[in-house]
């Protein structure tokens, strides 16, 4: 398959393009089981300072994760994801303008360990995440970052947060971060992601070169994408973030350059999927403004 | 480098340096940035000196001086992001919420601020005189500007550069690198605005034989717009034109051109360098 896309993909359906259509188009696919995205929002989640309530943010984490599972509680859907008495590792990121929220690696840890992970068996690890013990040990991994754009891979999704179990960092960076996806083959990885967690309270849609973070180019939205396939958790995330630049920045300027690591997660690397009609994408909650 | 170390005060009002200065060059960059580290090697980027700044209430300042090797790069990396109103610090510079970006000769400089407070803005401005004040004369830019046609010309949204990921930072083409762009090419990027509120786009590139420009003419052609004519020409999903040309060892796009006539005029003023 040509994976070459050019800007005229993105002219072809102008209606598509403002709804922030996905980097993956649809592919020629047989007819496999659909990733389920659980995409959920809660206008509270948030105060007028933009300070984080943690009840309704457990519970957000919560509803999403019952539904992605399939089950009528919590408990029982974090148990469908790990196992008593084994070793997990929250993967999670500390950027300082934009980490991780304390609260959501809190809401995680705490169904965790109702599921019967020991506390003490529990990593909780970013820029360490390689050589940590309990990271090396870890038979199963939950993997929690907030959504922004990057300047060289497009965004900053729950892929390319896998970047720090990379021994060389650069050695990723050609072609735009192309091979990202190969992140989850890593023998410290491979198999053992059991939860991909998006967070999209504050995402942040634009930058102004690698270091840049400021107030205008994030939003309140106020949500979380959580699904077991990163590649279709990202695939909704760059939907979201594109819809967001075309609105603010027009959509001359709606595509992050240059995602193109999603879709060869898929497509070169199998990791899952970015076709987004092999996506079933479930909507949970506040829908104002939801832009996907 | 190690100079600037000295040269920029390391109290600067209620602000003092508040961690040891670094210095990354192209090997260590990674250190520093990581993945945006391309961004800045794509051009002849020289070292980056940094220094953090600490002030009142915590408030933090992070100073960067990049040595572009040039003037010439040093517009091109500030060009390719301008969004803000200009600041009147050094050569050419913009400021607004939180962070000020300049150039002086061969240097570009960022002073950044999360916060984006009132005080920080203050102090984010001075600093940047200081620093402007110690970095040597203004330096002149890309000689390839000069062949930009002056008419409907948007002067502050002209971008200068070499790589695709400066290209698709700017302005999204292709996902792959069908322009065959890379440290040896230079390349311009600039907006016009042929009528009110129409705009249109030229990106000309220069590149270093007649034989790659050949190369990625017929490139162009077969990924992007495989239904031009004879003449180059060939219209867009959005309604509007696209054009490609080359001459000698250069290459000229016209991108969302609003009337065929309009791309053949801005390509035919081209002032291209007799042979």
């Amino acid at each position: 398959m040509n994976s070459l896309i050019t800007r005229r993909h993105f002219l072809r359906d102008t209606a598509m393009a403002i709804l922030g259509a996905s980097w993956g188009f649809p592919q020629e696919k047989g007819a496999n089981k659909k990733s389920r995205v659980i995409l959920i929002r809660h206008r509270e989640v948030l105060d007028a300072d933009s300070k984080i309530d943690p009840d309704i943010l457990q519970g957000m984490l919560d509803e999403a994760v019952m539904k992605l599972c399939e089950t009528d509680s919590p408990g029982k859907a974090f148990q469908t994801l790990v196992h008593p008495g084994e070793t997990v590792g929250i993967k999670t990121n500390v950027w300082s303008y934009l980490p991780t929220p304390a609260e959501l690696e809190a809401a995680i840890k705490k169904r965790l360990i109702e599921a019967g992970v020991p506390e003490t068996q529990i990593g909780l690890d970013d820029h360490n995440a390689r050589t940590n013990p309990l990271f090396v040990k870890a038979t199963s991994l939950i993997n929690v970052r907030p959504l922004r754009t990057h300047y060289l891979a497009g965004i900053s999704g729950c892929i390319k947060n896998y970047i720090m179990f990379a021994e060389s960092q650069p050695a990723y960076h050609p072609d735009s971060c192309a091979d990202l996806g190969s992140l989850f083959k890593l023998p410290i990885v491979q198999g053992k992601t059991r939860l991909n967690v998006l967070c999209a309270l504050t995402p942040q849609f634009h930058g102004r070169g690698p270091h840049h973070f400021s107030r205008r180019y994030v939003w309140n939205y106020k949500g979380l994408i959580v699904g077991r396939d990163p590649v279709a958790v990202d695939t909704i995330g760059l939907r979201l973030i594109m819809a967001k630049r075309s609105e603010v920045l027009g959509l001359a300027q709606a595509l992050p350059p240059v995602p193109k690591h999603i879709q060869l997660a898929d497509t070169r690397h199998g990791i899952g999927t970015s076709d987004i009609n092999s996506i079933e994408l479930i909507k949970l909650g506040w829908d104002e403004g939801i832009l996907v | 480098m190690g100079d600037l170390g000295q040269l920029v005060p390391k109290k600067i009002g209620a602000w003092r340096a508040s961690a040891e200065d670094a210095v990354y060059n192209r090997q260590t960059l990674y250190d520093y940035m990581d993945g945006g580290a391309e961004v800045y090697l794509a051009f002849d980027f020289q070292r980056v000196f940094a220094r953090k700044y600490a002030g009142p209430g915590g408030l933090e300042l992070g100073l960067d001086i990049y040595d572009m090797g040039s003037p010439e790069e040093a517009f091109g990396i500030f060009s390719c992001d301008r969004a803000d109103p200009a600041a009147g610090i050094g050569q050419e510079s913009e400021y607004g919420f939180g962070l000020l970006r300049f150039r002086q000769g061969r240097y570009f400089v960022t002073i950044t601020s999360g916060s984006e407070d009132e005080e920080s803005g203050k102090a984010i401005l001075e600093i940047g005189r200081i620093v402007a004040a110690v970095l040597g004369p203004p330096g002149p830019n890309p000689g390839l500007l000069a062949l930009l046609p002056a008419k409907d010309l948007l002067p502050d949204r002209t971008s200068y550069f070499h790589g695709n990921i400066s290209l698709n930072n700017r302005y999204f083409i292709a996902s792959d690198n069908i322009l065959g762009l890379d440290r040896t090419t230079d390349c311009a990027f600039a907006e016009y605005a042929p009528a009110p509120g129409g705009t249109g786009y030229l990106l000309l590139i220069r590149y270093p034989d007649a034989g790659r420009a050949r190369a990625a003419h017929r490139s162009f052609l077969s990924s992007y717009l495989p239904e031009a004519g004879p003449d180059g020409l060939g219209r867009t999903e959005n309604k509007k034109w696209a054009a490609a040309s080359l001459q000698d060892t250069y290459l000229a796009i016209v991108f969302e051109a609003p009337t065929p006539d309009w791309a053949k005029e801005i390509r035919s003023s081209i002032p291209f360098p007799m042979k």
